[in-house]
């Protein structure tokens, strides 16, 4: 009975929101609106979830004083943002903004930043002629990377030419294909979960 | 006559053709997983970085470090792809349970944390492990991206997994995690649908599931008679597909060759 | 990579990039065709018509993406067009509204009858479709707290009908969604989006999908160029062209190592 219940709701409302797709019925429209208000409504619910749990899992792990300097961090800046925003607000000129500008904006993109670093190294590490195939790779990534550098070369404009029709015929045929897969796996996955073939995100077996 | 009005005005005529083809999609679906799997044996192609899941438990094992497995920072519970990822984990989680290896599931989602507990708690109880089962080690992080990138990198940093299972849907944070799983020579298997991190997958991880192989792998894992059918639903609309773009790219091709206006039958 | 440590890989591209970026020297730029058809998509739209602008992105990707931002925001108020701005992220609902803001000052606009800031919606998916039905239903008031109704340039503002375009500006994902669930409403979608996102949206872009797009920092330095400007773009090509040459180079020693080491290999 508790996995029924949860399989006839996610039944119900998949069925009713593919029919709803194709109908122009005011009733129709209404509804759909009424259900992506509360999908909206759940969201921020969930937020709610995911602080508790989140202070909840980081204390037991202070009280055992694994990774302590780490999670105390975490907790205050959590802790402390909210009420900067309900004390001050979140105008031009508030303790927020200030924390979101000078502190959460520059570690965001330190973060991002690191991606450049490890395009680098993982390029210099991955990137070898082992076979054929790999050899063409390279070569392709060569041509692509040289056509986007802006350097005083000859044939700049060929190459830059060469690059884009990589770019729009071979590596464009493989992505679509991989695109096509994508959407029949997403449609068969959709569809095992709401003909309730599928379980596993009840947490049930198959 | 009133009826007939009040039918007509909830079908909008600008998608038939997407109605009639999405009724295609789900009778053959319907077909091969209620009736043509009773009738003969289906199996898939040998999927490598699926027949590694077992290694790479075994590995987090003997080494006597966890096992990390996170669902990247794009999806959310209603994507196909995190569903997935989902039925992955429970086969990974029963493993763990098994071999009484930590299994560490940070993500950036609480309905995702949710959901993960409860399968995880599942396998575990299946598996007949209750007591193994360690609900603090499912943890939401961060909603933001970055700030999941540098909490997941840093568990990475810390507790040094022998094992690390990236799948799901993934965006920029995808190398970034990568590259540190490789630093710390952790075993990776990564799959997503997100095309673009495919390559930086392909490069920085031991096995990746290409799109696709993704949404076979808990039938392939649990070898469910009735997803793998479903699995061969999918190959049946690619041949189909295949066979509408070579049919639409002659006529194309023949139309303009001839100089007649271009039809148009194919969009719809 | 034990060859070469890690580290001085690392260390090298920073201290380039370092040089590079203090040198502040100009690179001149070929505009791309991708970067011409978004600029001659924007400089068609009728003055008046209002356009949706979309801040999808974190605060991670600032440095990539106001460039980008900018110029296209006054390129769009210089062309008299009028602007609502949304997030669908909360880490770009602040950034968007200050770049709105003060691109709107610098063109004499008035808030609520030039432009107007809608502010963030939680889920995405959700906001996109509901929009599609009302704009106002999913926005009742403003980022500042007015109400929808009271706004004068939103009286006559429905749904999507009412508008010429949406213009994502992304760092991720998000884009696609637009197409996918705004597609739906028949609105023409452009996206202004990180350079590493760029070969997703490709086929979208080819399949007309989606109406135009610029990426990353060369986009964004092209898209100045051509509206003849000089903005963080053009500052950041030098460090981009070096980043580009030092991985060119890195491709190649790293070759030279495999090759060295697979012959010392054969003769052992």
């Amino acid at each position: 009975m508790n996995r029924q219940i949860p399989l006839v709701v996610c039944f119900s409302f998949g069925l009713m929101m593919f029919l709803q797709y194709f109908s122009t019925h005011t009733v129709a429209r209404s509804l759909n609106l009424a259900i992506l208000d509360y999908w909206q409504i759940i969201f921020a619910f969930t937020l709610i979830l995911g602080v508790v749990s989140y202070i909840k899992v980081n204390m037991t792990k202070i009280s055992r004083g694994i990774d302590r300097p780490y999670l105390i961090v975490g907790l205050i800046g959590m802790i402390s943002m909210p009420i900067m925003a309900l004390i001050w607000g979140i105008k031009a000129d508030s303790p927020f903004m200030w924390m979101f500008e000078n502190v959460q904006a520059p570690m965001a993109s330190t973060v991002f930043a690191l991606l450049a670093f490890f395009v680098a190294s993982a390029s210099f590490r991955g990137f070898r002629a082992r076979s054929t195939q790999a050899s063409i790779l390279l070569g392709a990534a060569l041509i692509i990377l040289l056509s986007r550098s802006n350097l005083p070369i000859p044939y700049a404009e060929n190459l830059s030419e060469f690059a884009d029709w990589i770019r729009n015929y071979p590596s464009m045929t493989a992505r679509r294909a991989i695109l096509i897969g994508i959407g029949l796996g997403s449609l068969t996955t959709s569809l095992r979960v709401l003909l309730g073939i599928e379980r596993t995100w009840l947490g049930g077996e198959n | 006559m009133s009826t007939i009005i009040i039918a007509q005005a909830f079908i909008s005529t600008d998608r038939t053709g997407v109605f009639i083809i999405s009724i295609i999609a789900i009778l053959i679906v319907l077909y091969t997983t209620y009736f043509r799997n009773n009738k003969k044996p289906f199996t898939i192609r040998k999927i490598n970085g699926l027949q590694a899941v077992e290694d790479a438990i075994g590995r987090a094992t003997e080494m006597a470090r966890p096992l990390l497995y996170t669902p990247g920072w794009g999806g959310d519970i209603q994507r196909p792809t995190t569903i997935a990822s989902m039925n992955i984990l429970s086969f990974v989680a029963e493993k763990t349970a098994q071999y009484d290896c930590d299994l560490v599931f940070p993500t950036h989602d609480p309905v995702i944390m949710s959901v993960a507990q409860e399968v995880v708690k599942e396998s575990y109880s299946r598996t007949g492990y209750p007591d193994r089962y360690k609900e603090d080690n499912i943890s939401y992080v961060s909603s933001s991206q970055f700030g999941y990138a540098a909490a997941v990198d840093g568990i990475i940093s810390r507790t040094k997994p022998a094992s690390i299972f990236l799948l799901g849907t993934f965006e920029a944070e995808s190398l970034i995690l990568a590259e540190t799983g490789n630093s710390i020579n952790a075993i990776q298997i990564a799959g997503t649908d997100s095309t673009i991190q495919l390559s930086f997958f392909i490069v920085a991880c031991d096995y990746t599931l290409i799109g696709e192989e993704l949404f076979a792998a808990s039938g392939y894992l649990s070898g469910n008679k009735s997803i793998l059918a479903s699995v061969q639903a999918q190959d049946m609309m690619k041949v189909a597909i295949g066979l509408f773009v070579v049919i639409a790219t002659i006529w194309a091709t023949v139309e303009s060759l001839s100089g007649n206006p271009l039809s148009n039958w194919w969009n719809f | 990579m034990h060859l070469l440590p890690r580290h001085f890989v690392f260390i090298g591209l920073f201290l380039l990039i370092g040089i590079t970026m203090a040198l502040d020297i100009d690179v001149d730029v070929k505009v791309s065709p991708y970067t011409k058809q978004m600029h001659a998509y924007i400089d068609s739209i009728p003055e008046g018509s209002t356009v949706i602008m979309s801040f999808d992105h974190e605060a991670s990707s600032l440095p990539e993406i106001r460039p980008i931002a900018l110029a296209m925001l006054r390129h769009a108020f210089s062309k008299n067009i009028k602007l609502i701005g949304v997030s669908l992220y909360p880490e770009g609902t602040l950034i968007g509204y200050r770049l709105m803001n003060n691109i709107g000052k610098e063109y004499n606009k008035t808030y609520g009858d030039d432009f107007v800031y809608l502010g963030f919606r939680p889920q995405y998916i959700a906001a996109i479709l509901s929009m599609g039905e009302s704009i106002e239903k999913t926005f009742p008031q403003d980022y500042l707290g007015y109400q929808y109704n009271a706004i004068p340039m939103l009286t006559s503002i429905t749904n999507y009908d009412d508008i010429n375009c949406v213009i994502s500006i992304a760092d991720g994902s998000l884009t696609t969604h637009w197409i996918e669930y705004g597609g739906q409403f028949d609105i023409k979608i452009l996206g202004a989006v990180t350079a590493a996102m760029v070969t997703t949206y490709d086929p979208y872009l080819s399949s007309n999908q989606m109406t135009a797009m610029i990426g990353g920092l060369r986009g964004a330095a092209e898209y100045e160029k051509l509206f003849g400007m000089k903005g963080g773009g053009a500052r950041g090509m030098l460090a981009q062209s070096a980043a580009h040459l030092y991985v060119i180079f890195l491709i190649v020693l790293g070759n030279i190592f495999y090759f060295r080491s697979r012959k010392k290999g054969a003769k052992n």
